[in-house]
């Protein structure tokens, strides 16, 4: 009882933080406009500080526990003729951010590219307007999801979780998301719904969409309590997003599955304390995530068939080493087996014993192991 | 060839005959060619030694234009020359190494050698006689038909005929085997080039095919024409030295009815009183007035005891300055005798100065350029020679010596340039605007310099845009007023600019319309081969070359930043009228205002920054 009422109230909160998130992020957007509007009226080359993403200015904040920017910015100024281009390219993003925003209308990233070939501003290819998109992103400190920006899906949920739709033309509109057995996919309409309840007890994010499917076929969520959710291979932000509403707004501990190799635990590491490449980003980590496995360890332990690690597989782990976050207990661990045995196994490596003993053998005692990490 | 100068005759065509791949004449494509020049480059030379602007016209006719190439051609061309008198024409024509240009100075050709190898190719290929006309005083020209004897190295004339013309002037005619449709591209790029530099001659020209083309003279006065000066110490070998030494040596004179009659002027005497005692007395008194001829037969009479009915009976055989002797031959008993010569007298010392020749500074400062009686007593120093040392005295290994000598001995002054005859910035950049009209061009002229004791000057020109149609960079390359059109892969020009760094000059080497001219005045250009087509890398050259082409380059990379900066500013003027609209036009929106700021005047004052910062029409001329 108690519990449900925690809930609620997070629930009215969240909601009245949405609103205001929405509303903050259009008057921040108009407030740069009114200085670029006000410079050029001053007969001023208007400009934007754009905090510094360069590797020297990412630093690892431990108490946060993720990577974040430093205090370094770097000016863009229309006044410099080599940035009057990317200066005018950022200008327009916001503006067409703000008309999104306005008309909560999404749109990918593809669609941003060629939406800049309406209004002349030209990107060379759709590595330059995504570039921008971070800068934007930077600027306003907020994520492109906030301004209705999305990546592709390719991630996808099911479980015992109803929703309620916010987006234009769905407002109102419950869901529970355990009607169909496919799984739904990680959108804008998912990650800006409402979380309206759950009897799940539990988060597993999968790597693979092979094992995802298994996971329904074997009725993982009714037996474990849990809502499952496909990662599809690295988590894309809506997805970690909604990870993270479900950990903070319904109070749900998540658990990490992936191949057992170097880039499955990095995965699961992106989740619990996001990438440097979104490290002028807040809000997409779940720090209390754990990686359930496979681990290095469980190689050996299960018995499982492997196949050896390749000459960049190893270079990674080596890599890795050096990353503050790999620097102690379980991530170390497990790192330094892989480099130690330089072989891998994938998560279909248990269908060796049979294709249900990931789920009746492997994940019931991985899952209790949790409990005590 | 102009009717002043002294004709020699050296060596037998018989060598030539057999060797004439070496002097350009191996097939009939690269024949053609060559007889072309050899013709070109006399009429130009003739011209610029008699001062007149040439005026040349060449026609290559086919025999049979029906044939297929190689055919048989009528090579002809006319010059408004000076002409070679008409008894020098059948020598000039019908011998080869029959030259002209043994003296030391500039000419397009050397030693007069081509045009005879050009009609004895024609000869060879065809059995047609040349045809030569030559007016060389405005009155009568002369008609000439002649064949050459090989053997004998001797003209055989089968034609001869005079006609009244005031038109001075030269024209060459021969009928040779020829490919011009091999030929015809690098004949027309040599008379091209030649008018470039040459912008103070016109020069036309009917191709065989009916094209004609006719490149007029660009200016209307000529650089001075070359002189005739001594060699300079540097690189001078020691046969050289050897010869100059042979007429150095003053020569017991010929005692003739002319010396006869010169000696009795000097003295002043009348023909009654000229007896052997008069004029032994006479001499005590006027010694220092006579001239050295004078002196030398009155020294000799004075030992020989002998008048001048004696003296001319007699031979002279040895001065024998050891013993003191004086031999002789006397034609009237046949038999060689011999007197006594007293030392004391004034009369010895001066066979004997005669006979030993003068003095080493004397010779050194006399027929050397650059070398006065200080710098030949400081070169004395330095060679470890005495200077008062007789040259007619010094042995072979002292000749070795001397010759090493002055080739190592740095004190010389440089050479005399005067008998050099470049083009001069002006014209040559006169010439370059002209047929290039580029956007920004230099010239420069060096200093005189010497390889091998062989004054050579470098002008260079450089021009870039425009309307310069190729790209990256050609170079023409001219020697004494020559094109250079084969073999170019060799050439130290090709290989100095290849060495340079464009990129430190702005310039993208293979992308730019850049044109470079260089032009190398020499006595003597160390062509590679005979066929005069690429120059050798001498170190002193090349040095000079280098020097004169990062001048020119870095007045070119002081052009190229400017019309950089020029251009910068224009793609940002560009820039800000695409883009100030386009930020206006977002921000007016994002900010929800009605209107557009006020940006216009941003623009305006960017455009306007760009027109005073960089334009072209100022760089180009300041360059």
């Amino acid at each position: 009882m108690v519990k449900k009422q925690t809930k609620k109230e997070t629930k009215k909160q969240t909601k009245k933080d949405k609103i205001d998130k929405s509303k903050n992020l259009i008057s921040l957007l108009k407030k740069h406009g009114a200085q670029v509007y006000e410079d050029l009226e001053n007969g001023e080359f208007p400009k934007f500080s754009i905090p510094n993403r360069s590797i020297s200015n990412i630093i690892y904040d431990k108490k946060l526990r993720q990577y974040v920017l430093g205090t370094n910015t770097s000016l863009r100024s229309s006044r410099n003729s080599s940035q009057l281009r990317s200066f005018t390219q950022l200008l327009w993003l916001a503006f067409f951010a703000n008309k999104l925003t306005h008309e909560k209308k999404s749109s990918t990233l593809r669609d941003v590219y060629y939406s800049s070939q309406a209004f002349a501003v030209d990107f060379e290819d759709q590595g330059e307007s995504d570039n921008i998109i971070v800068d934007l992103e930077a600027v306003l400190s907020q994520p492109r999801e906030d301004f209705y920006v999305f990546p592709e899906e390719r991630s996808s949920i099911f479980g015992d979780l109803t929703i309620e739709y916010t987006i234009p033309g769905y407002e109102g509109k419950t869901q529970n998301l355990s009607s169909h057995p496919d799984g739904y996919a990680i959108g804008p309409s998912m990650t800006s719904a409402e979380l309206v309840d759950t009897s799940a007890e539990l988060v597993i994010a999968i790597e693979k969409g092979g094992l995802f499917t298994r996971f329904v076929e074997e009725q993982v969520d009714k037996k474990f309590k849990s809502i499952i959710i496909n990662t599809g291979g690295q988590a894309p932000r809506s997805t970690r997003t909604l990870l993270k509403r479900l950990h903070d707004e319904m109070g749900l501990p998540v658990v990490i599955l992936t191949d057992g190799d170097v880039y499955g635990e990095h995965i699961a590491m992106v989740i619990k304390s996001g990438s440097a490449n979104a490290a002028h980003l807040k809000g997409l980590t779940v720090p209390d995530a754990k990686w359930m496995g496979v681990w290095a360890t469980d190689i050996d332990k299960f018995k499982l068939p492997t196949i050896p690690m390749t000459e960049s597989d190893i270079k990674r782990c080596y890599d890795l080493l050096k990353d503050p976050r790999y620097q102690e207990g379980l991530w170390k661990r497990e790192l330094e087996v892989f480099i130690k045995i330089k072989r891998k196994a994938e998560l279909e490596a248990f269908s060796k014993y049979g294709l249900n003993n990931i789920t009746e053998k492997y994940l019931p005692k991985k899952l209790e192991e949790s409990k005590s990490f | 060839m102009s009717s002043n100068e002294q004709f020699n005759q050296i060596s037998p065509s018989e060598f030539f005959y057999r060797n004439r791949d070496l002097a350009g004449f191996s097939n009939p494509t690269r024949s053609l060619y060559t007889a072309v020049r050899e013709f070109v480059e006399n009429s130009l030379d003739a011209c610029d030694h008699s001062g007149i602007l040439p005026n040349i016209h060449m026609t290559i006719k086919a025999v049979d234009p029906e044939k297929p190439d190689p055919k048989q051609y009528i090579l002809t061309v006319k010059d408004n020359g000076p002409g070679i008198p008409s008894k020098h024409v059948p020598l000039a024509f019908g011998t080869v190494l029959y030259g002209s240009k043994f003296g030391l100075k500039q000419a397009r050709g050397m030693f007069g050698l081509g045009a005879t190898m050009a009609i004895l190719y024609g000869q060879i290929t065809t059995n047609k006689s040349v045809k030569v006309k030559s007016n060389a005083d405005g009155k009568t020209r002369f008609d000439f038909e002649m064949l050459l004897d090989i053997q004998k190295n001797k003209p055989v004339i089968v034609k001869k005929q005079e006609t009244p013309s005031s038109e001075k002037g030269l024209s060459v005619s021969i009928c040779l085997d020829g490919d011009y449709s091999k030929a015809g591209t690098k004949i027309r790029d040599y008379v091209y080039q030649t008018s470039l530099i040459t912008p103070y001659a016109t020069i036309s020209f009917d191709d065989p095919k009916g094209e004609k083309f006719h490149h007029k003279a660009i200016i209307r006065s000529m650089p001075p024409a070359p002189t005739i000066i001594a060699p300079h110490p540097y690189g001078i070998d020691v046969e050289t030295i050897r010869r100059m030494l042979v007429d150095t040596h003053y020569q017991i004179p010929n005692v003739d009815d002319k010396m006869i009659e010169k000696v009795r002027k000097e003295l002043g005497m009348s023909k009654k009183k000229f007896t052997y005692d008069e004029i032994m007395k006479k001499t005590e008194k006027k010694w220092k007035s006579l001239s050295r001829p004078v002196r030398v037969v009155i020294s000799l009479m004075s030992f020989l005891e002998a008048d001048f009915e004696k003296l001319q009976r007699i031979r002279i055989e040895d001065v024998d300055l050891r013993n003191n002797k004086l031999v002789y031959w006397d034609y009237s008993t046949s038999q060689t005798l011999v007197a006594e010569m007293d030392v004391e007298s004034h009369y010895y010392k001066q066979l004997a100065n005669t006979v030993q020749g003068e003095s080493l500074t004397h010779f050194l400062s006399k027929r050397f350029q650059r070398v006065g009686p200080t710098a030949a007593l400081e070169f004395c120093k330095f060679a470890k020679f005495k200077p008062e040392t007789r040259v007619g005295n010094m042995t072979d290994q002292e000749l070795v010596k001397l010759s090493d000598a002055l080739q190592t001995y740095e004190g010389f002054r440089s050479p005399d340039p005067t008998c050099l005859a470049p083009l001069g910035d002006g014209p040559l950049e006169k010439g370059i605007e002209r047929r290039f009209e580029p956007d920004f061009m230099a010239v420069v002229q060096r200093t005189a310099s010497a390889y091998s004791g062989f004054p050579f000057v470098i002008e260079m020109g450089i021009a870039y845009g425009g309307k310069i149609e190729t790209r990256g960079t050609t170079v023409y390359r001219f020697a004494n007023r020559i094109p250079l059109l084969y073999d170019e892969g060799s050439d130290v020009v090709l290989k100095v600019v290849k060495d340079t760094d464009w990129n430190r000059y702005k310039v993208k080497n293979d992308s730019a319309p850049m044109i470079i001219v260089s032009h190398i005045c020499s006595t003597r250009v160390p062509y590679k081969t005979v066929g005069k087509e690429n120059v050798a890398d001498r170190p002193e050259i090349e040095k000079e070359l280098r020097l004169a082409l990062q001048f020119l380059s870095r007045k070119l990379s002081g052009y190229m930043s400017k019309k950089g900066q020029a251009e910068m500013a224009k793609k940002r003027a560009n820039l800000y009228s695409k883009y100030l609209p386009l930020v206006a036009q977002f921000c007016t929106e994002l900010s929800g205002n009605k209107k557009e700021p006020n940006y216009k005047e941003m623009i305006k004052e960017e455009t306007a920054l760009t027109n005073s910062e960089g334009s072209l029409e100022e760089v180009k001329k300041n360059g």
